[in-house]
């Protein structure tokens, strides 16, 4: 910020502060006056306050009380909470459910992203390529991104019920052996969530290697094609590592996602059956709505917000150590 | 220990913003101010009262509940919203902590009471004033024990359920020339049966904890009578013999096929009630506020609510539930719901109206009695059978009058001794009765859990 700052007074023609306050004096400017040299406060300021207030008056501090209600033994109404320290935070590193949902947490990432890694990137090759009716794929592919999981949620829970649809189709073509209580049962649960997951957000992914394929250098490519390169060749030798940005801008916002899952798991599988697909946002629900331990909600609420800034900072280091190799 | 101020309760301000931004954004406010109730004629009093709550679960009803009350009063505007039970905590709490709560709100014995307490107002001296100094003996019992918290009487109680029977569609039972099951062994048979013809047997949805336990506890009332009770107030262990046994017979319910494979992912509402009244299954666990659906009117808009296209009422009938442990299960049920007027209200008089005339008058809890939900809580009125238009009199009315005056005995509470931590917590009922459902609990172990969440949850054990 202070090199900006710096920059756009430079371009301005900023003046010594001595005669800088003087001028605005004598223009009645409502810059405010810095006391010292080195307070120079922004021209800009009053422009952004309104959303600095906001910022800090809402996200940062409810971040910082939720941080003190993390120290607290609480239901959320009682006028006097019970101080307990760390307590909170020592109870959850033995809770099995927490772990649980860090567990559930790691895997919904790892193939959820891989899945979604793979596909958008097969859709987006595919439809750089000469094919006929390339726009209709793209709005088939994109059109689950937009439809809110509040809606598709009562639509899976039909779909995959015991007599749902998608039994129905597996025993329509001969593979009824196959059916299961898909969201009933700890053991398909889970991976039906990842699927209704993959199946939603694969077109965001598609949407962004897309958009970064367009950005390849064309004679790069024919290049590659002159010196006898194949598809496969192409796509893992060109392709692939002239996207890897947009892979790690993916992997930052899947890691992130991933951390603050809530609307589906609640909403297809209310975090079960026998907590099989907890999560961190499920968890939090349930501590501080149903149970209320907003003492111990809050210090979840805490611990995933560590974590989320955590795998950003590494996420963003291995990029610029990428980046500078 | 820190101690705050209640005059100012800025954490209590600040937690409300955190948490709820939205719903207090939403919440209702703001109407005129009257006196008190107490000394004033009907006609004298008025207002706007916002009535929060999860019955009547058709609006359409509240709105006729209120068109009947402004016949009486009319000088008072009471606007209902509906909010599902599923919500209900993730929308009262916040309104009530920031002070932008309801006139009036629902509440149920047990966590509920627990938890607003202190945010319901003493209702003794309403229902005193409503039915004289006697009014206790006026009331249905566990409409007054179920909602007194320390002392104070926080809800007017406005009608009853019970539960521990199951329902079933008789067509389906004559059709497949069977009768329904008394023993376990006759329930897994017919289970059988109804499977080797493509149709289901029993549904329930076991994806949350409310039904679950309803046929938990039933089974409990079957294995050793009133033991459910006495662990619920610490006057037995769950780690009781009873209680394995009674966990073990859960998992024969799954194991031996009486249970749909799948139904741990079955929510009651609506995913069990539509399959069981679109004809999919036999027979379901619902309590007395099924009755609603034996008459015409009741069972073609649930039909309607289920998705059915041209919807045609057919009989449904309460049975006892079946003898699984070895003697009768009885039934156990409490107040359905109560009317709290809202300490902060600014509407008082105007609320407490309401809801007296809701819960004590004869005109109020007629119209709750005929709706066939609640049972009244008022002792001296019967629903009136007659007008109800029940879809088959003769073979309904009787098993239908019989139901009601069977919970007249009805001892053992449902809801109102269990904790949110005991039923929804780690290791409570959900989790057992889930772990050994999936088999990843013994009943052996789920009990242990079971006796340490309540020990964690504050029951003291004798």
């Amino acid at each position: 910020m202070a090199t900006v700052h710096q920059g756009l007074g430079n371009r301005a023609g900023e003046a010594p502060a001595s005669s800088a306050s003087a001028n605005s004096r004598r223009a009645g400017s409502v810059v405010a006056h810095p006391r010292r040299s080195g307070l120079k406060l922004a021209p800009g300021l009053p422009w952004i306050l309104p959303a600095l207030v906001l910022c800090v008056g809402l996200i940062y501090y409810c971040i910082g009380y939720t941080g003190l209600i993390s120290t607290w033994k609480w239901d959320g109404i009682s006028p006097n909470p019970q101080h307990v320290g760390f307590g909170n935070y020592t109870e959850l590193l033995h809770d099995p459910l927490f772990w649980g949902a860090v567990r559930h947490t790691v895997v919904f990432f790892a193939v959820t992203f891989t899945v979604q890694t793979f596909l958008g990137l097969t859709f987006a090759v595919l439809l750089h390529s000469r094919i006929r009716l390339a726009v209709v794929y793209k709005v088939i592919i994109f059109i689950p991104v937009v439809l809110a999981p509040a809606i598709m949620a009562p639509v899976f829970r039909a779909m995959l019920a015991p007599g749902g649809q998608f039994n129905q189709v597996l025993h329509d073509v001969g593979l009824g052996s196959l059916a299961q209580p898909w969201i009933g049962q700890p053991s398909t649960a889970l991976p039906a969530l990842m699927a209704i997951t993959v199946w939603q957000f694969t077109g965001f992914t598609f949407v962004l290697y897309y958009a970064a394929m367009s950005q390849i250098d064309q004679s790069v490519l024919e290049a590659a094609r002159l010196d006898g390169a194949g598809n496969l060749r192409v796509i893992t030798s060109i392709v692939w590592p002239s996207v890897a940005g947009t892979t790690f801008a993916l992997a930052t916002l899947s890691v992130i996602g991933a951390l603050k899952t809530f609307d589906i798991p609640w909403l297809v599988t209310a975090a079960g059956p026998n907590y099989a697909t907890n999560f961190f946002g499920t968890y939090i629900y349930q501590e501080i709505i149903q149970l209320d331990n907003v003492g111990y909600g809050a210090a979840l609420s805490i611990l995933l917000l560590v974590t989320a800034v955590v795998f950003g900072v590494v996420l963003q280091l291995w990029r610029r150590r990428k980046a500078v190799q | 220990m820190i101690r705050l101020s209640r005059s100012k309760s800025p954490r209590r301000t600040v937690a409300a913003l955190c948490f709820s931004m939205p719903l207090m954004v939403s919440a209702q406010a703001g109407a005129t101010p009257v006196h008190s109730a107490t000394t004033e004629r009907a006609g004298s009093i008025s207002g706007t009262v916002s009535w929060w709550g999860w019955t009547p679960t058709d609006s359409a009803e509240a709105t006729a509940e209120i068109a009947a009350f402004n016949k009486v009063y009319p000088n008072i505007k009471v606007k209902f919203k509906l909010i599902t039970i599923a919500n209900w905590v993730t929308a009262l709490r916040p309104a009530l902590v920031s002070g932008q709560g309801p006139d009036l709100f629902e509440l149920q014995p047990g966590a509920y009471v627990t938890e607003f307490n202190s945010f319901a107002r003493n209702m003794a001296p309403i229902a005193a004033q409503a039915l004289g100094s006697d009014w206790r003996s006026k009331i249905a019992p566990s409409g007054i024990s179920g909602f007194t918290y320390n002392g104070k009487l926080t809800a007017l109680s406005v009608g009853s359920v019970y539960a521990g029977t199951l329902w079933v569609n008789v067509e389906l039972f004559k059709e497949y020339h069977l009768s329904p099951p008394t023993t376990l062994a006759q329930w897994v048979k017919v289970c059988k049966a109804f499977k080797s013809h493509g149709v289901g047997c029993f549904v329930q949805g076991n994806e949350t904890e409310g039904f679950l336990q309803d046929t938990l506890q039933s089974i409990a009332n079957s294995v050793q009578p009133g033991l459910w009770t006495k662990a619920s107030r610490g006057d037995a262990k769950w780690t009781s013999p009873g209680i394995v046994k009674t966990l073990t017979i859960w998992k024969r319910l799954f194991s031996d096929g009486i249970m749909e494979s799948g139904s741990l992912g079955v929510q009651q509402y609506p995913d069990a009630n539509n399959e069981f009244l679109t004809g999919k299954y036999a027979m379901i666990m619902m309590g007395t506020w099924y009755t609603a659906n034996v008459t015409k009117n009741g069972m073609t808009s649930a039909l309607q609510a289920a998705g059915v296209s041209n919807p045609k009422p057919f009989p449904i009938l309460p049975i006892a539930f079946p003898n699984v442990g070895g003697h009768p299960s009885a039934m156990y049920g409490d107040a359905d719901y109560g009317l709290a007027v809202y300490t902060k209200s600014k509407n008082t008089a105007a609320a407490e109206t309401f809801a007296k005339w809701l819960a004590t008058s004869s005109a109020g809890q007629q119209y709750v009695a005929n709706q066939l939900e609640d049972l009244p809580s008022l002792k001296s009125v019967t629903p009136n059978y007659a007008a109800a238009g029940i879809v088959d009199p003769a073979l309904q009315l009787g098993p239908v009058k019989k139901l009601a005056a069977t919970v007249g005995n009805v001892t053992e509470p449902r809801e109102s001794l269990l904790s949110s931590a005991m039923q929804n917590g780690s290791g409570g009922i959900l989790s057992a009765a889930q772990g050994v459902a999936t088999g990843s609990e013994t009943p052996q172990a789920a009990a242990k859990a079971l006796q340490a969440a309540a020990v964690a949850s504050g029951v003291k054990f004798k």
